[in-house]
């Protein structure tokens, strides 16, 4: 009795240890600078459009709104729900990838290259054929399965294959995956004339995001942000290894099944709203991660916040590339994540095989 | 969720246009008794706009233009197949009243299917189909327009000369004229120097015509209505151009034409910034469904939004 | 390897492709019955099954088994020089570089009041060939590091791929509509150009290159054995390997400048050959043509019938076929 409870101490003290380990004491200090100038873009994104509005309207319409100032209406019902449905989604993907990527202690995890956004586009496409009269939380929800047949199609490569899911296989598996869903989503909205709808979802977009879906997509950022919040301790013991978590008393399978069902809810509200927009989920988790280091109750926020701010100034890029048409915001984030992701293959492709 | 990337939609605006509803044609009563009596003496060589020599027929019965069916409806010419998107869910279904009866063809133009109507005469026009050229030449003697598809006077006159017909096309130009100039008096009795623009909904995208071209030829060229500042700062080459709702909400114009094909209970409506716009609160706005012509080109097509022009302002 | 003598096995092929062939030019929207089949074939049908059969089903037929074929070998030449079963022109990237060439040759530089459309015809495939060498290179040039390991060079392939595609999107962004729908269609894989004249710009390409691969066998088979063993043997290794490169490259851009990005082709193909005949590029060389061949015959068939008279892009169907094989390989294979 005494020795096994005495054990027990000892093991929550090797954890303590191992958290504290991990905490970096910039974190905080990162954080903050990071959400400020994630405001600060926002605002930007904000004030940019075809009707001049600066920020003495901005300021003017959040103290005495008025429902007769186009203007105002301008910045409640069009460019406030833009920039928070950039921000909502930067994060949703972000923290996607983050916890992917320590899930699977893969550094090539992430929506896009698992299959989990073409699955979510393929359902879409689906609904859309046959029901096309879907509603956005219907959407959403065709959405969530998708994204999750499109990963369980990805993991079972992995766990039919011998030798698991190494980085490349993953990578493979996942074109693949992505080949064979947008080439039957593709002749499904062929035959059934939706092609118009379904190519967006390819090139992925913010414009024009009605403010009814950023209010469904809030709802979900807070479940899914409280819940990734919740098993941020676990996750930073997970990525230590299966064995070590075990051995601190983490129920890894439990983990590993809610984590993937917050990817799976994030995911699928993302590509619901926006198309897919790939690379996003790839890139950040490997800048915060040598920015702050391992403890995942920060990593998670301090990555939301910087894939927040990198779809928000992305869809401001994409607003100023070719006035005044708008370029696919998915095309400008797969501009930034290629190198990215080629710099990590020269990387991993020698050693993580 | 049904937006859509800007080009995707430019495509759309004219290959494939949402239809549903029937037709509510009003014949052109003047033009329907005639036959055409000057049908060329014998076969003779036009040059096209390819530079191909293309040796027409004398008399052609079996004409395939499509997307050319309003001219050649125009000129009492029943063509043999019409244009039609994805098996007949998109058809121009102004023109139904004449075209009743004539079988489809898919407005990409298969080999196969054209061959299977046996044209003696095509005319085309499209890009895509230049590169098809060819192989349709070998089906039938093919002619591709020189004239722009933004010019509808134009296109009716060499449709006309292609088919020995030019009187008949200048009698057809000279009474839309007579009729565009005495609408335009109607019109400048009630609505002296106001302003109009024509906007397309579809998908939940909103576009605004060009000024010089389809239905905004009519409503600028020809009734004289007011472009507004908006429209003619809008520097596209397509024929109806994206505009976000942002800038609809500031369009400051009269009469709003709105041609719908998203079906009245669109979640624009019920948007604030909508109802916000001067022509909603003043209840100038025109409804109209896709099965109208104001999307199209064409004698026909004209002379329909004149009508549908006058009568909304002037009811 | 189920077949000792090959000669039998490619002339058994041969037979299977042109009775597939057969059955391709009798089936689409227009019925042709067996007996105006015949006819026609002799010189005695009327004008419309003459039509139908020489100009229109045949040259397309011709491209497919010319397109799959070159597919097939530069599959085979991909897989051999980076000693990966996993290598496809589609999956490395080098389509969309051939893409990305030809969409860009056509819109700015190709004039159609000064090239005659068999002049176009025939530079075509050149352009693809450039486009399609500039993504090879970027991919080598990523993947060098103290040399080049195969696998680093299938995940740069992929991220090379997805490059290309984005910079796809943005010109095509540029296009007017027309334009924009047929370049999207054409990146999926179709035939969309069925005539003589893009029989005749492919037949040089196909003819010289396949030949040059069968007779570069050797090399390919020492090229397996590693780079040691190979410049042992008297082997340039990295001189053979970007000889070799630059021929699966050529195929590959021949047959995208006639039937667009089709993906899976090249890896599908030499696979079921190694099946069939084994390692040793001599056999496997013809076998993979073949096999080629005769697929991407299938899936035009496919295509052009399935939702008649619209057609779908072939390659989708490929696609459509080819992921799962792929997806097959990869639980199978090791490492």
């Amino acid at each position: 009795m005494e020795q096994i409870r005495k054990r027990q101490l000892n093991k929550k003290a090797t954890k303590q240890r191992i958290l504290k380990r991990f905490q970096s004491r910039s974190a905080a200090t990162y954080f903050v600078i990071s959400l400020a100038i994630l405001l600060v873009t926002m605002i930007l994104s904000v004030s940019y459009g075809a009707a001049q509005i600066n920020w003495t309207v901005i300021r003017e319409s959040l103290m005495h709104f008025d429902v007769q100032n186009t203007q105002h209406l301008i910045l409640y019902d069009l460019r406030f729900p833009r920039v928070l449905a950039a921000a909502l989604i930067g994060a949703f993907l972000a923290i996607s990838g983050v916890i992917m990527q320590g899930l699977t202690r893969n550094p090539l995890a992430s929506p896009s290259i698992m299959g989990v956004s073409s699955g979510a586009g393929f359902m879409m496409a689906l609904a859309l054929a046959f029901f096309p009269h879907t509603s956005q939380f219907g959407l959403i929800l065709w959405a969530f399965t998708g994204a999750g047949i499109g990963a369980s199609m990805v993991f079972s490569v992995g766990l039919f294959s011998k030798r698991g899911l190494t980085p490349v296989k993953l990578a493979l598996a996942g074109a693949a995956v992505s080949a064979l869903l947008q080439s039957a989503s593709t002749m499904l909205a062929m035959y059934f004339n939706v092609t118009r709808d379904i190519s967006f979802w390819y090139a992925g977009n913010i414009a024009g995001i009605p403010a009814s879906s950023v209010r469904l997509a809030l709802i979900i950022a807070v479940i899914g942000f409280v819940s990734a919040g919740l098993l941020s301790r676990s996750l930073t013991l997970m990525s230590l290894g299966d064995e070590v978590a075990k051995g601190l008393g983490q129920r890894t399978g439990l983990v590993r099944v809610c984590g993937i069902l917050i990817v799976l809810l994030l995911t699928g509200t993302a590509v619901s709203i926006s198309g897919t927009i790939g690379f996003i989920g790839l890139i950040i988790p490997h800048i915060t991660k040598k920015m702050i280091g391992m403890d995942y109750r920060w990593l998670i926020p301090f990555s939301a916040v910087i894939g927040a701010w990198l779809l928000v100034t992305a869809d401001i890029a994409a607003r100023m590339v070719n006035p005044p048409y708008e370029t696919p915001v998915g095309a400008l984030t797969a501009l930034i994540g290629v190198p990215f992701f080629l710099f990590l293959a020269r990387r991993e492709g020698g050693g993580l095989i | 969720m049904k937006h859509l990337w800007t080009t995707s939609v430019m495509l759309s605006a004219s290959f494939m246009l949402a239809a549903c509803g029937n037709s509510q044609v009003e014949a052109p009563e003047e033009e329907t008794t005639e036959i055409p009596e000057e049908a060329a003496e014998g076969p003779k060589t036009l040059i096209d706009g390819l530079g191909n020599e293309v040796e027409i027929p004398s008399n052609p019965e079996k004409v395939l233009g499509s997307y050319l069916e309003d001219y050649l409806v125009s000129l009492d010419v029943t063509p043999v197949a019409q244009w039609s998107v994805s098996d007949g869910e998109s058809i121009q279904d102004y023109l139904q009243e004449d075209l009743s009866g004539v079988p489809l063809i898919p407005h990409d133009l298969p080999y196969e299917s054209v061959l299977e109507y046996e044209p003696d005469l095509m005319i085309i026009r499209d890009a895509v189909e230049q590169d098809m050229y060819e192989q349709y030449a070998q089906i039938a003697p093919t002619y591709v327009l020189k004239s722009s598809p933004t010019e509808w006077r134009e296109t009716l006159t060499e449709v006309g000369e292609v088919l020995g017909m030019e009187g008949k096309a200048e009698s057809v130009l000279e009474t839309y004229d007579a009729k565009a100039q005495e609408k335009a008096e109607e019109l400048s009795a009630v609505a002296d120097s106001e302003s109009a623009a024509a906007v397309w909904m579809v998908n939940n995208s909103l576009f605004v015509v060009h000024p010089e071209r389809s239905s905004g030829a009519v409503m600028y060229g020809d009734l004289g209505l007011e472009i507004p500042e908006v429209v003619s700062n809008l520097s596209s080459d397509a024929d109806w151009a994206a505009i976000s709702l942002e800038e609809l909400a500031q369009m400051d114009v009269d009469h709003l034409f709105f041609v719908n094909s998203d079906g009245p209970e669109a979640e624009l409506f019920e948007d604030r910034l909508w109802q916000n716009i001067p022509a909603v609160q003043q209840d100038q706005v025109y409804q109209y469904g896709p099965e109208t012509s104001w999307l199209y080109y064409g004698p026909i097509a004209s002379e329909q939004v004149l009508d549908n022009v006058v009568d909304s302002i002037t009811k | 390897m189920i077949f000792k003598n090959i000669h039998y096995l490619i002339l058994a092929l041969i037979f299977i492709i042109i009775l597939m062939g057969i059955l391709s030019l009798a089936t689409g929207h227009l019925a042709i019955s067996p007996s105006e089949l015949v006819e026609t074939a002799l010189g005695e049908g009327s004008r419309r099954n003459e039509l139908l059969l020489f100009e229109f089903r045949l040259p397309r037929l011709f491209i497919a088994i010319l397109a799959g074929a070159a597919l097939g070998v530069a599959g085979t030449l991909l897989q051999g020089i980076t000693q990966n079963e996993l290598a496809d022109p589609g999956i490395l990237g080098i389509n969309a570089g051939a893409g990305l060439s030809v969409v860009l040759y056509l819109t700015y530089v190709s004039n159609r009041e000064t090239t005659s459309p068999l002049g176009q015809m025939m530079t075509l495939p050149f352009a693809a060939f450039l486009g399609g060498l500039l993504a090879a290179c970027c991919i080598y040039i990523v993947a060098w590091k103290n040399g080049v390991t195969p696998i680093r060079l299938i995940l740069v392939g992929i991220g090379v791929n997805a490059g290309f595609g984005a910079v796809l999107t943005l010109f095509q962004l540029r296009m007017n509509q027309s334009a924009f729908n047929q370049v999207t269609v054409w990146l999926s894989g179709s035939i969309w150009n069925a005539h003589w004249s893009a029989v005749i710009s492919l037949l040089p390409w196909v003819f010289i290159l396949i030949p040059l691969s069968l007779y570069k066998s050797r090399t390919l088979n020492l090229l397996q054995l590693g780079d040691e063993m190979a410049t042992g043997l008297g082997i340039n290794t990295e001189r053979e390997r970007i000889k070799l490169v630059a021929i699966a490259v050529a195929l590959t851009g021949a047959s995208v400048s006639v039937a667009g990005g089709i993906s899976f082709l090249g890896l599908g193909a030499p696979h079921i050959a190694r099946k069939l005949v084994g390692n040793k590029h001599q056999r496997l060389v013809p076998t993979a043509a073949c096999i080629g061949a005769l697929i991407l015959l299938i899936s035009d068939m496919i295509a052009r019938n399935l939702f008649a008279p619209s057609e779908l892009p072939v390659g989708l169907i490929v696609a459509f076929l080819g992921a799962p094989y792929f997806i097959y390989l990869l639980i199978t294979t090791e490492a």
